[in-house]
C-alpha cells in the first residue's frame, strides 16, 4: 500500500468515525412490535423470564445496606408469586461495593445485558455516582433503594442521573431530623465531620444549611478519607472549638474508629456524637465492639406499630425466608422499590397475539416516576416531579451493646427520640 | 563555586532550585502563619506528637521488613502488607482466645506475651511461605517476575483472609490493663500509645542486637554487601534470605499486634493501606538503609499527624485532615527531590557506584 493510499484509508475512517459519533448522539425511537420508544424497546420472547437486576453493595463493611435491601426485593418477588405479565421474574444483583469505582464495574455488567428491563438500587448515593449514567445510558431506569443523597434527584440534575427514581428519604430530609434531634438536646454548637462521599457531604452540607438557618451554630466542619484509620488527630482539632454534638454521617469502618478513638481525645471524650442509619447494621457492631455503647444515629423509624399490620407479615416472612432478623434498616425501601418497578412494568408492557412481551424502556421511567398512591411497606407511596417517593418517620436510636448477635431494631439499637 | 554551577547548570538544575525554593516558601508560610494564629494549646500540640510517634513506630515496623528484603535482594517484597494483616488477626485470635480463657483482664502481661509469640509465628511464618512460594522459583531469572509475583501472592492472602475471617472489619479485643491514660512530663497521654512506643522501640533494639551482633546477622550484611562475596566465604545465602523474609515476618507481626491494639479494629483489606505507607517510609529513610526504615517511620508518622495542623491550617486550607495523606507522599517526593537516595541513603548505593 502506498503513502497515499493509506493516507486515504485513515482518512475515510476518521469520517466514518466522526459520522458514527454524530448519529449516536441523535435520538433515534425505537419500534418493535406493537411499542414505540424514544430510548428503546425490551422484547421479551413467549415463556422467557423477565429480567430486573439491581446494583446494591453485597460486601465489605457496608453489605447490611444493599443484602437488607435486596431481601425485601426477594420478597416483593414472592409476593407477587414471582411472575410478572405472563413471564416469570429473574432477579440478577450486581455488588456496587459502596463506591464510585464499584457503581462503574456493576452497573456496566448490568448494561451489557440489554434483556434487563430495570434495575433496583443502587444502596449508596456513590454507587449512583458512577453507575447511574451507564445504566440510563442503556436505558435502564432505577428504584433507588436507599441512596440519599440530593443531588441524584435535584431538579437540574444531569442527563446521565435522570434514570433514578427513589423510594426513600431524600437526605434533605434526613438532615432535618438531625437538626430535630440536635434542639431537642439543646445543642447551640455543632461540629460535623464527613469522608468525602457524595452521600456524606451533601447530608452535611444539609445539616448545616438547615441548622444555621434554625439559629445554631457550626463550629467546626471537617473531613476525613473512608480509608482513614487514626482519626486522632482530627478530632483533636474539633475538640479544640468544644462543640456540644459532633454529627457524623460517615460509613461503618470509618464510624467504628470514629467511636473508640472519640473516647482518647480528653477534649471530645464527653461530647455525644450523632450518625446516621448508614452503620444501622450488625457490621457496624463487629467492628466498633463495646465502643459502639451509647452511639446515637438518625434512621427511619421501623417501629412496627407505626407501620401497620403488613409490616409484621413481612418480618415473618423475612425471618421465615432468611433465618434471621432484618440486618439493616432498608428493607422495606427495598420491598417498595421491587413493588413499584412491577406495578409500572405491569403499566407499560404490551403483549402481542403470540405472547411475546414488549416494554419501552423510556416510558418504564415515566411509569416509575409518575408512581402514585403505592400501598408500600414504608407507607402510602407518591412520587413527585423529580423522582422522590420515599416516605419515611424518622427516630433516633442508640446502641445498647457490643455484641454484633444482639442486633434487632428497636431493642439494639433501642429508639431513643422521639 | 557558585559561578562553578552557574556555568555547568542546565535548565533541569534550575527547575530544581526552583522547586525547592518554592516548597520552602509554601510550607515556611503556612507555618509561620500557622504560629501568628496560634488555635492548639501545647498539651494538643503534644498530643499530635504522641499520635504521630504512634503510628509512626507501626510503620517503622512494616518498613524495616521492606528495606531488610530489599537489601539482601534488591526486590520489594508486596505481600508485606498482607503479612502484617495476618500478624493482626493472629493476635486478634490469641487475644480473644486469652479472653475466653479468663486470663485477658487478670494477667495481662501473659496475654499480651502470648499474643506477641502467635502473631510472630504466624506472620513469620507467612513471611517464610511468600518466601518459598512467590520468590525462590524465580530467584535464577534475572527478570520482574519475582515483584509480579509477590504481587499476585498479596492478592491471594487478601482474600484467603477475607475467605477465612469474613469480609467486614472486626473489632480488635481491647486489654484493660492499656486503657486508661497516664500522666507524663505534665501531659496526659493514653497509656497504649506508651506501651506501643515502648513495644516497638524495644522491638527495633533486639532487631539492631540481631543484625549487628548474632553470627546470622553478620551473614545478612554480608549477602546485603555483595552476594556473590558471601557465597563464596561459605555463607549459606538461601539460610540468609529466609532468615530475613521471617524476621520482617516477625516484625511485621508484632506491628499488627500494637495495630490492632491503638486502633482496636482490623479488616482484610488494611495491609494494603499500610503496606504503601510502611513501604513509602522504608523509601524515605533510604531504602535497603536499617536505621533509615526506622526514621522514615517516625518521619511520616509525624509528619502525617502535626503537618496538617502545622502547614496546611496557617495556609487557611479548610479541612486540612482529609489531605494527611496528600501531605504524606508530597513530603515524600520532595524528600526525593532534594535527597534522591533517602533520608539516609541507600546502603547499598557505595557498593553499586
Amino acid at each position: 500500500m502506498t503513502i497515499d493510499a493509506r493516507r486515504a484509508v485513515l482518512r475515510g475512517f476518521a469520517a466514518a468515525c466522526l459520522a458514527a459519533t454524530m448519529l449516536s448522539g441523535a435520538v433515534r425511537a425505537e419500534t418493535l412490535g406493537p411499542v414505540t420508544d424514544d430510548v428503546g424497546v425490551v422484547k421479551i420472547a413467549k415463556g422467557q423470564p423477565i429480567l430486573i437486576g439491581a446494583l446494591l453493595v453485597l460486601s465489605g463493611p457496608d453489605l447490611s445496606l444493599g443484602v437488607d435491601a435486596s431481601r425485601g426485593a426477594e420478597i416483593a418477588f414472592d409476593d407477587h408469586k414471582n411472575t410478572l405479565v405472563g413471564h416469570p421474574i429473574r432477579y440478577l444483583p450486581e455488588d456496587g461495593q459502596c463506591s464510585v469505582e464499584g457503581g462503574q464495574t456493576g452497573a456496566t455488567r448490568l448494561a451489557s445485558n440489554r434483556q434487563i428491563v430495570g434495575v433496583l438500587g443502587t444502596a449508596c448515593s456513590s454507587e449512583s455516582r458512577g453507575g447511574a449514567p451507564i445504566l440510563w445510558n442503556a436505558g435502564m431506569p432505577q428504584a433507588v433503594t436507599s441512596a440519599t443523597a440530593p443531588a441524584l434527584t435535584a431538579p437540574d440534575r444531569p442527563v446521565g442521573l435522570q434514570g433514578i427514581v427513589r423510594f426513600v428519604y431524600n437526605d434533605i430530609n434526613g438532615a432535618g431530623a438531625a437538626v430535630k434531634y440536635a434542639q431537642s438536646v439543646r445543642a447551640t454548637k455543632v461540629a460535623t465531620m464527613h469522608d468525602g462521599s457524595l452521600y456524606a457531604e451533601e447530608l452535611v452540607n444539609a445539616f448545616a444549611r438547615q441548622f444555621k438557618a434554625a439559629g445554631g451554630t457550626i463550629v467546626a466542619a471537617e473531613a476525613i478519607s473512608p480509608s482513614d484509620t487514626d482519626l486522632r488527630p482530627v478530632l483533636t482539632r474539633i475538640g479544640t472549638t468544644k462543640p456540644e454534638l459532633l454529627f457524623a454521617p460517615i460509613f461503618v469502618g470509618a464510624s467504628a474508629y470514629l467511636v473508640r478513638q472519640a473516647k482518647e481525645v480528653p477534649t471530645l471524650a464527653s461530647t455525644p456524637v450523632l450518625g446516621t442509619d448508614a452503620v444501622l447494621a450488625p457490621a457496624f457492631l463487629d467492628a466498633a465492639g463495646d465502643g459502639a455503647v451509647g452511639y446515637r444515629l438518625t434512621g427511619v423509624d421501623n417501629d412496627p406499630k407505626l407501620m401497620g399490620a403488613r409490616y409484621g407479615d413481612f418480618l415473618a416472612k423475612y425471618k421465615e425466608k432468611f433465618g434471621e432478623d432484618p440486618i439493616g434498616g432498608f428493607h422495606g425501601n427495598g420491598y417498595d422499590a421491587a413493588l413499584a418497578m412491577m406495578t409500572a412494568i405491569e403499566k407499560v408492557a404490551k403483549t402481542d397475539a403470540g405472547g411475546d412481551t414488549y416494554i419501552g424502556r423510556k416510558a418504564l421511567r415515566d411509569a416509575l416516576m409518575q408512581t402514585a398512591d403505592l400501598d408500600g411497606i414504608t407507607g402510602k407511596l407518591t412520587c413527585d416531579k423529580n423522582g422522590d417517593c420515599g416516605s419515611s418517620h424518622f427516630a433516633v436510636f442508640e446502641y445498647a451493646s457490643g455484641d454484633p448477635s444482639t442486633f434487632k431494631l428497636g431493642a439494639n439499637p433501642k429508639k431513643v427520640f422521639p | 563555586m557558585v559561578q562553578d554551577w552557574l556555568r555547568r547548570a542546565t535548565f533541569v538544575d534550575w527547575f530544581l532550585l526552583a522547586l525547592r525554593i518554592a516548597v520552602v516558601a509554601v510550607v515556611g508560610t503556612g507555618f509561620v502563619a500557622g504560629l501568628l494564629h496560634p488555635r492548639y494549646s501545647r498539651a494538643e500540640w503534644f498530643s499530635f506528637l504522641a499520635f504521630g510517634l504512634t503510628i509512626g513506630a507501626i510503620y517503622a515496623l512494616i518498613a524495616l521488613g521492606y528495606t531488610m528484603v530489599y537489601g539482601i535482594l534488591r526486590m520489594v517484597n508486596f505481600a508485606h502488607g498482607d503479612v502484617f494483616m495476618f500478624g493482626a488477626y493472629a493476635a486478634c485470635f490469641s487475644l480473644l482466645a486469652c479472653n475466653r480463657a479468663g486470663i485477658l483482664g487478670p494477667d495481662p502481661a501473659l496475654s499480651f506475651l502470648i499474643a506477641t509469640v502467635v502473631c510472630i509465628a504466624v506472620s513469620a511464618g507467612v513471611a517464610v511461605l511468600a518466601e518459598r512460594i512467590a520468590y525462590r522459583p524465580f530467584r535464577r531469572g534475572r527478570s520482574l517476575a519475582p515483584l509480579i509475583s509477590t504481587l499476585g501472592l498479596s492478592f491471594v492472602l487478601e482474600y484467603s483472609a477475607r475467605g477465612m475471617f469474613g469480609a467486614q472489619n472486626k473489632a480488635f479485643p481491647s486489654m484493660p490493663a492499656v486503657d486508661g491514660i497516664v500522666a507524663f512530663a505534665g501531659f496526659s497521654v493514653p497509656r497504649v500509645q506508651v506501651v506501643v512506643v515502648a513495644a516497638a522501640v524495644l522491638t527495633m533494639v533486639v532487631l539492631t542486637l540481631i543484625v549487628m551482633r548474632t553470627r546470622i546477622g553478620t551473614a545478612m550484611r554480608a549477602v546485603a554487601e555483595d552476594r556473590d562475596a558471601a557465597t563464596l566465604m561459605g555463607i549459606n545465602v538461601d539460610r540468609v534470605i529466609v532468615f530475613t523474609f521471617a524476621l520482617g515476618g516477625a516484625l511485621a507481626g508484632i506491628a499488627g499486634l500494637l495495630y490492632g491494639l491503638v486502633f482496636k479494629q482490623i479488616s482484610f483489606f488494611m495491609g494494603f493501606f499500610l503496606g504503601v505507607k510502611g513501604f513509602g517510609a522504608a523509601v524515605l529513610g533510604g531504602i535497603g538503609n536499617i536505621p533509615g526504615a526506622m526514621l522514615g517511620g517516625y518521619a511520616l508518622g509525624l509528619v502525617e499527624s502535626l503537618g496538617p495542623a502545622a502547614f496546611l491550617e496557617g495556609l487557611g486550607v479548610s479541612s486540612p485532615y482529609q489531605l494527611r495523606d496528600a501531605i504524606a507522599y508530597t513530603m515524600l517526593v520532595m524528600v526525593l527531590i532534594f535527597r534522591p537516595r533517602g533520608l539516609l541513603g541507600e546502603r547499598l548505593s557505595t557498593a553499586r557506584a
